[in-house]
């Protein structure tokens, strides 16, 4: 991690996370600018705990998703002027350790957008189904509709500039957000980077039906413009 | 015969709820003019069922008009549920404009 603070804003969605969210804040609020959690209408203490952590709480009044929460936080993010804006999550799943390497090309200005990935160290202990049916499909998916060839296109932990994150204006509200950000880096032409992650399993997280779910969002949302 | 009968007499029983939802207001103007033509038309096509069913012959189909008559239906009731659908993710989208613009203006 440098040693100085970098300008940079951490945007946490957070539902009903008040078991996880006080650690996850402890590590992160002294490495950066601002952490901004947006409360995505929890019904349990989360709020308190951001604000006592020291982080910005945002409230959403109900519940709307990760992607509606995400864009909160990053409008916010945006108006605050932070030059480097990161998706983090608020369960513990990304490690503070891969931050330095979403942000290194980011400060470089070698990339305007960095996703992390999950398959180029090969140390993130994913569940066999995931790994081996879930992504591969989601990947097929990806290159079908949007022609997007990464190795992870589910990743949540991912960096962009202040210049970048004005083009990405996403309208997914729930999981679909994440394919919509990298079709949006694509069609936008930034400059996009990988870089490995490694994210800690608690519990499964996306199954099949949510990707189907995301897909039917997508094909909606495609209707909707 | 009997089954046209039938088919009439809930037909007007639809139409007489729909007028008692209009006089109570609980439906606008256009939305009631709008399905007393839906079900008018519905009445004039089974009053007509011989004509359909010469014209559904005529036009190559095996199956008899009420069979036809059936399948439209269901075609466009599968229509309506995807504008509803599409309607709601509109409504989904101005819901979370509004919370997020709360969100942002209660910082």
């Amino acid at each position: 991690m440098p040693s100085t603070k970098l300008d940079i804003a951490l945007v946490i969605p957070a539902y009903n996370e008040e078991k996880n969210i006080k650690d996850v804040l402890l590590e992160v609020v002294p490495l950066v600018n601002e952490v901004i959690v947006v409360d995505d209408g929890s019904r349990d203490h989360t709020s308190e705990i951001a604000r006592e952590c020291g982080a910005t709480l945002l409230r959403h009044v109900t519940n709307r998703g990760q992607g509606a929460a995400l864009r909160t936080g990053t409008h916010y993010a945006e108006s605050r002027g932070h030059g480097l804006i990161v998706h983090f999550d608020a369960d513990g799943q990304f490690r503070k350790e891969d931050l330095p390497a979403i942000i290194a090309p980011l400060m470089s200005g070698e990339s305007d957008i960095v996703f992390g990935s999950r398959f180029l160290n090969h140390q993130t202990k994913m569940p066999f189904i995931k790994k081996n049916l879930i992504m591969p499909l989601a990947r097929l998916v990806n290159q079908a509709l949007f022609g997007i060839k990464l190795t992870d296109p589910q990743s949540g932990y991912r960096g962009f500039t202040l210049g970048a994150a004005r083009q990405l204006e996403w309208r997914q509200d729930g999981m679909a957000h994440c394919t919509e950000i990298l079709a949006l880096a694509h069609k936008n032409k930034l400059r996009i980077k990988e870089v490995p992650i490694t994210i800690i399993y608690h519990e499964y997280g996306q199954r099949l039906s949510g990707g189907f779910k995301i897909i039917k969002d997508l094909l909606l949302g495609r209707l909707l413009k | 015969m009997t089954q046209q009968i039938i088919a009439l007499l809930i037909i007007f029983y639809f139409i007489y709820q729909q007028t008692s939802l209009y006089k109570k207001q609980a439906l606008s103007k256009n939305e009631y003019y709008f399905w007393l033509a839906f079900w008018l038309v519905a009445s004039g096509m089974i009053l007509a069922i011989h004509y359909i069913d010469a014209l559904v012959l005529s036009l190559g189909f095996s199956a008899s008009g009420i069979s036809v008559l059936t399948e439209l239906a269901v075609a466009i009731l599968f229509y309506f549920i995807f504008r509803l659908r599409l309607r709601i993710a509109k409504l989904e989208k101005d819901i979370t404009i509004i919370v997020e613009k709360i969100a942002l203006e209660k910082k």
